[in-house]
């Protein structure tokens, strides 16, 4: 195990941001800590990499306790929401800064660092001021400065963050083939599942300081623990007590199934090949269901029309009576 | 209080842009042309007169001029001082603004509102409150005036707040992320602040220093009442420059004058160079 | 954020302070009491001297003419440096910032060089027109002016740049002409600037020294102003007029200084 999280809790004052964590991330895996903002998962990769220290618990990384050793020990790389860049530096001095401080030979400096730009196709800009850079070759060079100390775990807080969708979404392709690639043990966080589900080997899902649910990300898709986890990852709609996913239901114009609830298509939108609509039960429920374009052409499927749904086999659901019964339960 | 004057130089480049800038109509044409008329009488043409005045007995008279011993070692120690001063300011000004942004404790608030003290206070009265202390009459019996010290004091009286008010901002708008960034690549405190926040703050200070020389060199003032004034002793250029005028030499003290404007327009080049320094960084 | 040792932290701490105490705190507090020496009848009887209360009054009506001029001068220079584009606009904004570089012995001189009745460039001129500028008012007013010029001018300037003129494109667009959007948008926005510039020039205006000592010609009872009277009192062995009047002009500065201080967070609520 690379990184290992024991009993950790964590307090600002009156928050809570962090409540008994325990979490085990094994060596080489390429992990997602997703949840929504200010639920506790960027303070817990900062204590992974000692810029903040728990109140209680333990922090063991490589098999050795990290707990109360100082972020300049740990050798974990960090790269930051807003890339941190060194302004006053020129990339290549960026990059080399964590071998020169710890006095390299100048000619091993230069050879990594040309290696790292390489890497990350950044060696025409060597001599350049990071003020010459777009956002997204600034991550790329705060990636390669991390990398070049060969750390054990990498850590990367809400990496694509403040740049623009396309750049993202290249960014993201990129790091899951860095990874593929240089498969060092490594951690980020995001609020978008739609990122955790592309890039990551496995997901830990953290709400309101607390994990909800550790899996790949199909399991964490398919067999939700609960409905936190289930509307986080995808779009949930309700069929009479089910809480299930809009492309989970199957409709039809005729009750071919058994169970099959009658509803009135109240709005209908084509989005690309989805058609997405919007049915209302006879009890006042509004179900989302979504569907292929050619299945509802063939269907002839248009507002006010009556349709019946029911959900798929294998659909995966979280029973609504499940999450009233909780619900009470917190008072 | 200082900051705004100080800091318009070397302030973090604004973050809103000027906007599209209009050619001059007429209205503005004419604003402008009151304007320039005004800033020519009133600061321009003075200025030419000195350059001019300065030359009236040709090279020779103005070489003259500033190597007669009096007035040469009247500058000797002027710049002599004043790049001590700007020495201590250096070391002290950044210390006090390092306080002022990254400490907390009790008595802040009323440290930042005495560093603007010596801006907002007549320079003859500044000489005053040093000689309340640290002259002939002080309670702690200690007596500085007419020595080499006295003008030392006096200069970093009046220079106080210029490195600390150019520093303070930009130290206050370092990200705390580009430190973490440092230690996490394994860099120790004091490395973080040599190879990180020094480099950063470093126009900062330069630009405060240029500021503090200038100050030093044309300071009068609060020379006037704790140095006495004494040649070759305690003299400064300025006095020089006044003994001149009351004694009817223009020509010589518009010599010296000019030395003293030339730094005071390097300073400005100075400065303009550095901040645009600056923005090339980002 | 780097944190220091706690023991460097201490000595950083205390080197600030015993340093900021020793060169402007203690010295300052060491003034006021002996301003007070003699009890507040001391200090009423120095206050009393004629010399000095006219020379309170040439400094207060000396500086108001100054401040008034230059806010004028600096808002319209504001306004022409960021909003309009013209040839030598560079040059002209360095040169605005000469003035707070230079010597104020050497602004008296330059200014006797061209206005002095005897030798001056204008001078003669002028005061066969009955404009006497040297020794008299009008020659103060300008000294002082010189000396404050960029005050206002940089107080103004950032905030025109930060604020942008999507306003006024916004103003135009409706309609307003230039002087409506003069009036209407760009000098609310730029209001708490222009304050703390004429209180920073006021403070300038009526501390300056050097240069009206060579312009006004330091006449007692006449051109001579609050800062000059007391280096004339000192210099006479009036020890006591000459420190009542400098706690006057301390406690003015620090007066200054606190209104500014109080203001600023006051304007980062409301902006």
């Amino acid at each position: 195990m690379s990184i290992e999280i024991r009993g950790v809790h964590k307090r600002f004052g009156d928050f809570v941001a962090l409540e008994d964590v325990n979490v085990s991330l094994p060596t080489g895996q390429l992990t997602a800590l997703l949840g929504p903002s200010g639920g506790g998962k960027s303070t817990l990769l900062r204590i992974i990499a000692g810029l903040e220290k728990a109140d209680s618990g333990t922090v063991g990384i490589e098999g050795t306790d990290a707990t109360r050793m100082s972020p300049q020990k740990r050798n974990v790389g960090f790269v930051f929401q807003h890339y941190a860049v060194f302004k006053h530096m020129t990339v290549a001095k960026n990059v080399a800064f964590g071998l020169e401080i710890r006095r390299r030979p100048k000619d091993e400096v230069r050879a990594r660092v040309d290696e790292l730009l390489a890497l990350v196709h950044l060696s025409q800009f060597a001599d350049r001021l990071p003020s010459q850079l777009s956002g997204g070759q600034r991550q790329r060079m705060a990636l390669a400065r991390a990398l070049a100390v060969q750390p054990k775990v990498l850590l990367l807080d809400e990496p694509f963050g403040a740049l623009d969708a396309k750049v993202r979404k290249e960014l993201r392709d990129w790091l899951r083939r860095l990874h593929d690639e240089v498969p060092v043990t490594t951690v980020f966080v995001t609020h978008d599942q739609e990122e955790a589900m592309e890039v990551a080997d496995e997901i830990v899902v953290i709400n309101d300081g607390r994990i909800e649910q550790v899996g790949t990300p199909d399991s964490l898709y398919d067999a939700p623990a609960n409905d936190f986890v289930m509307s986080f990852l995808g779009e949930v709609t309700q069929l009479g007590d089910l809480r299930l996913r809009p492309h989970d239901i199957h409709i039809s114009r005729s009750p071919d199934l058994v169970g099959a609830t009658a509803a009135d298509i109240l709005r209908l939108t084509r989005v690309g090949f989805e058609v997405r609509l919007v049915a209302g039960t006879e009890d006042g429920q509004e179900v989302s269901v979504v569907t292929t374009r050619t299945h509802a052409r063939s269907l002839g499927l248009e507002e006010g029309e009556l349709v019946w749904l029911t959900p798929s086999s294998g659909a995966a659901t979280v029973p609504a009576m499940e999450r009233l019964v909780r619900a009470e339960l917190a008072g | 209080m200082s900051t705004a004057v100080l800091g318009q130089g070397t302030r973090p480049v604004g973050r809103g842009r000027p906007g599209v800038r209009w050619t001059l109509t007429g209205g503005a044409g004419l604003g402008l042309g009151i304007a320039l008329s005004w800033f020519s009488l009133l600061v321009l043409i003075p200025i030419a007169a000195i350059v001019a005045t300065a030359g009236d007995e040709g090279w020779h008279g103005y070489v003259d001029t500033l190597t007669n011993p009096q007035t040469w070692a009247a500058i000797k120690l002027t710049v002599g001082q004043s790049l001590l001063v700007t020495g201590i300011n250096v070391v002290m000004g950044t210390g006090i603004a390092w306080v002022l942004v990254r400490d907390r404790f009790r008595g802040r608030r009323l440290l930042d509102l005495v560093i603007d003290i010596p801006f907002a206070m007549p320079t003859v009265v500044a000489g005053l409150v040093l000689l309340s202390l640290y002259g002939p009459k002080s309670p702690i019996g200690v007596n500085v005036s007419n020595t080499r010290t006295s003008v030392t004091l006096a200069l970093a009286f009046v220079t106080l707040p210029f490195i600390v008010r150019t520093v303070q901002p930009v130290l206050a708008e370092l990200d705390a992320d580009v430190e973490e960034a440092a230690a996490s690549l394994g860099a120790r405190r004091v490395t973080t602040l040599r190879r990180i926040v020094l480099p950063a703050i470093a126009p900062a200070i330069a630009a405060g220093a240029a500021l503090s020389f200038a100050r030093a060199i044309s300071e009068y003032g609060s020379l006037v009442l704790i140095s006495g004034s004494l040649p070759y002793r305690t003299e400064a250029v300025s006095v020089r420059v006044l003994t001149f005028v009351e004694g009817g030499d223009r020509t010589s003290a518009a010599a010296l004058a000019t030395v003293m404007l030339a730094v005071a327009l390097i300073v400005i080049v100075a400065l303009d160079l550095l901040q645009r320094r600056v923005a090339r960084r980002g | 954020m780097v944190e220091l040792p706690v023991p460097a932290r201490w000595a950083v701490r205390l080197a600030a302070v015993a340093y900021v105490f020793l060169l402007v705190g203690w010295p300052v507090i060491t003034l006021a009491q002996r301003a007070f020496a003699d009890g507040f009848a001391g200090f009423h009887a120095a206050m009393s001297d004629p010399d000095v209360t006219h020379a309170l009054l040439v400094t207060v009506e000396i500086s108001l003419w100054a401040v008034v001029i230059n806010t004028v001068f600096g808002v319209g220079m504001a306004l022409l440096l960021v909003r309009y584009e013209f040839p030598g606009r560079r040059v002209l904004s360095a040169l605005v910032d000469l003035p707070m570089s230079m010597s104020p012995v050497v602004i008296g001189l330059a200014l006797m060089l061209v206005y002095s009745g005897r030798y001056g460039w204008f001078g003669p001129t002028l005061e066969a027109h009955g404009l006497v500028v040297i020794f008299n008012s009008p020659g103060m007013v300008m000294a002082t002016c010189f000396v404050a010029l960029p005050l206002v001018v940089r107080e103004v300037v950032p905030v025109l740049e930060e604020v942008g003129d999507d306003q006024e494109q916004a103003a135009r667009s409706l309609g307003a002409n230039a002087v409506q959007t003069l009036r209407r948008i760009t000098l609310p926005a730029i209001k708490w600037a222009v304050v703390y510039g004429v209180v920073l020039s006021l403070a300038r205006s009526l501390g300056e020294f050097g240069a009206l000592k060579i312009v006004s010609g330091n006449l007692t009872g006449r051109t001579q102003t609050a800062p000059l009277v007391v280096e004339q009192k000192y210099d006479n062995f009036a020890q006591n007029e000459a420190y009542a009047v400098a706690f006057v002009l301390v406690a003015i500065s620090v007066l200054c200084i606190l209104v500014v201080s109080l203001l600023r967070p006051q304007e980062e609520s409301t902006s």
